[in-house]
């Protein structure tokens, strides 16, 4: 298991050494250097000030030292500062990420807390009134865009409750019920979208481990339905789920950044799209690195809880 | 001079074709809900070909003088902010997002087609480099890198394309490269190569009719994604520009700031995109059940 776990961090190793030049490269891929340009385009930056722009930003260096300078800024968890705010990065991420974090984790709690009951009683109830409103239901998920449920929310919910989603992030710390009501209906909009999915494929699971001979046992035996289907069924019913909702992280964490500019979140989506808009190419690279580090580690942690969900799955 | 194989496998093409248009038929007809996909994708194809026909007004055509009027007989979606019809530009709308969609699907399915064909095809080193770089371009998530994409190459309906094509190739090679590898064990493909064809005639002839009907069910989802990606980006003030009517930026640019007094300008564009990428994800679920009842969904 130790061995696996070893193995895995080292393959992503190379993965996360690739992405982070494919993000590199991708901010150089302008003719000359992209962000003076831009910023001379205004005509109130002078030749001079440009120069010393590049020298301080280090873009007057060859390609191969920008890059492994800022490798090194990465991993020592120093990723320089934002070009138009000038503030450190890690100062912008320390405030970001853990709106993010609560916005994705409440999200994926609601998500779950509604697909998995939902794909249960679905496949329990095959064919029924309740299946159907269950499959339309997912199907709606799949394809209502976040940008419009979450705009739709806020228009009616303006309209008929006289609501509007509070300005001025408040942390969970300093008022959990201000923060609660912030992130309640973001995260409920986001968990919808991923609901969808984990629903589709815990009904399909369902449906099949129901019909195998283990679970004929346990009816046979006389076994309440409840304990046949919770306790036998769902179990295994649920290592296909796992990968879908694994497979959803990359889903989560765009949808956050669609989410948190809707509902004004202060958090890593929004701090990313401001950053694209204002062409802010440090934060970024930084961004997206981080971004793309997160849903490897990700990936891995689904990746080892097949272990704990099915032991016959062993990693060597 | 043909070889056996070849003459055989060429004699199979048209049944092959046959024989899956008939299976998507009958599939239609057992399955309403594909068989609804399909009518909804035929007329957003049509809404999108003759939208200058079908839409009642010019959906440039500002007229300030009835701005934000309520669905009306004249005028059944409303008008936005500045007077223009809501109805004439959400079939104008069509248009943008079938043709990205179009364009980005075709261009990400292609060149995933070439890499998941090489690589499959010759294995080794040429396909763990390209695995690896593909992992890379994966382990950013598909908006994440649209998004980047489009801000370095400037704000526009080509490069949304672009980034969405981008977006799609790293999962669309990894399909070809299964299919491939999976076909490389058929017995005509050993006898093909026994008798002395050439690398790119065995691909060609031999291998890429096995992968494209895993690649014609990918593709049809991932027109779906490609529309909700680019309304996506057009949302964010990153994809189509104003006064293009596209319905992602239909929906930012006035469907938010006049949310409360004119709902309509929300509801339209968004109803258009669900309806869109509903109808190509139900028509891929019936593809594949047509298809590849290997990977049936119950």
């Amino acid at each position: 298991m130790y061995k696996y776990v070893l193995r895995r961090l080292l393959l992503a190793i190379p993965v996360l050494l690739l992405s982070s030049l494919i993000v590199f490269s991708l901010m150089r891929v302008m003719p000359g250097d992209a962000l003076i340009a831009l910023m001379g385009e205004s005509g109130n930056v002078g030749e001079k000030e440009l120069a010393k722009l590049r020298k301080d930003l280090g873009l007057d260096r060859p390609y191969w030292e920008q890059y492994a300078i800022w490798l090194w800024q990465m991993v020592s968890l120093n990723p320089g500062h934002s070009i138009f705010t000038n503030e450190p990065i890690a100062v912008s991420l320390k405030k970001a990420v853990p709106v993010t974090l609560e916005l994705a984790a409440l999200a994926m709690i609601i998500g779950i807390s509604i697909a998995v009951p939902v794909g249960v009683l679905s496949a329990t109830r095959q064919d029924s009134a309740s299946d159907y409103l269950g499959r339309v239901v997912a199907v709606s998920g799949l394809s209502f865009p976040e940008f419009w449920l979450g705009t739709l929310v806020i228009t009616f919910a303006a309209i008929w409750f006289h609501w509007i989603p509070p300005i001025g992030y408040v942390s969970l710390w300093e008022s959990p019920w201000k923060n609660l009501q912030q992130f309640l209906i973001p995260a409920a909009v986001l968990g919808f979208r991923l609901s969808a999915a984990t629903m589709r494929m815990t009904r399909s699971t369902v449906l099949e481990v129901l019909r195998e001979d283990y679970v004929r046992t346990a009816w046979a035996k006389g076994l309440e339905g409840r304990i046949v289907v919770y306790k036998h069924a769902l179990k295994n019913a649920l290592i296909p789920v796992v990968t879908i909702i694994g497979g959803q992280l990359g889903v989560l964490l765009a949808g956050t950044v669609v989410v948190e500019t809707i509902f004004a979140l202060p958090g890593m989506g929004r701090l990313t799209v401001e950053a694209i808009l204002f062409r802010d190419y440090p934060v970024v690279q930084t961004n997206v690195m981080l971004v793309a580090a997160t849903l490897v580690t990700l990936n891995l942690i689904v990746d080892l809880t097949y272990a704990w969900l099915d032991p016959r799955i062993r990693y060597s | 001079m043909a070889t056996v194989t070849e003459r055989v496998v060429r004699a199979e093409e048209a049944p092959v074709v046959i024989g899956r248009a008939r299976a998507l038929l009958t599939t239609l007809q057992r399955k309403p809900l594909g068989a609804a996909s399909a009518g909804l994708i035929v007329t957003i194809v049509l809404m999108a070909i003759f939208a200058d026909v079908l839409s009642p007004y010019d959906p440039l055509a500002t007229q300030p003088e009835i701005r934000l009027r309520a669905p009306s007989w004249e005028h059944p979606f409303g008008t936005d902010d500045i007077g223009r019809d809501v109805l004439s530009r959400v079939i104008h709308g069509a248009r943008i997002s079938l043709w990205v969609g179009l364009l980005a699907v075709g261009i990400g399915t292609a060149a995933g087609m070439v890499i998941g064909l090489v690589c499959g095809y010759c294995e080794g080193r040429v396909d763990l480099i390209f695995q690896r770089l593909m992992d890379a371009v994966q382990a950013i998530p598909g908006l994440v890198l649209a998004l980047a994409i489009v801000s370095v190459l400037r704000p526009n309906t080509t490069n949304a394309m672009l980034a969405i094509a981008i977006v799609i190739i790293p999962g669309n090679s990894r399909i070809v490269r299964g299919a491939v590898m999976s076909a490389k064990q058929n017995r005509y493909v050993e006898a093909a190569q026994a008798v002395g064809c050439r690398h790119p005639r065995i691909i060609l002839s031999h291998i890429l009719p096995n992968v494209t009907a895993p690649i014609l069910v990918i593709a049809s989802i991932w027109l779906g994604n490609a529309i909700l990606i680019e309304a996506t980006l057009s949302f964010l003030g990153v994809g189509t520009q104003p006064p293009t009517p596209s319905w992602g930026l239909m929906l930012s640019s006035t469907g938010r700031a006049f949310m409360e007094q004119a709902p309509w300008l929300a509801i339209f564009p968004g109803l258009a995109i669900s309806l869109a990428v509903l109808g190509f994800n139900l028509f891929g679920d019936t593809l594949r059940d047509a298809w590849d009842p290997k990977l049936r969904r119950r």
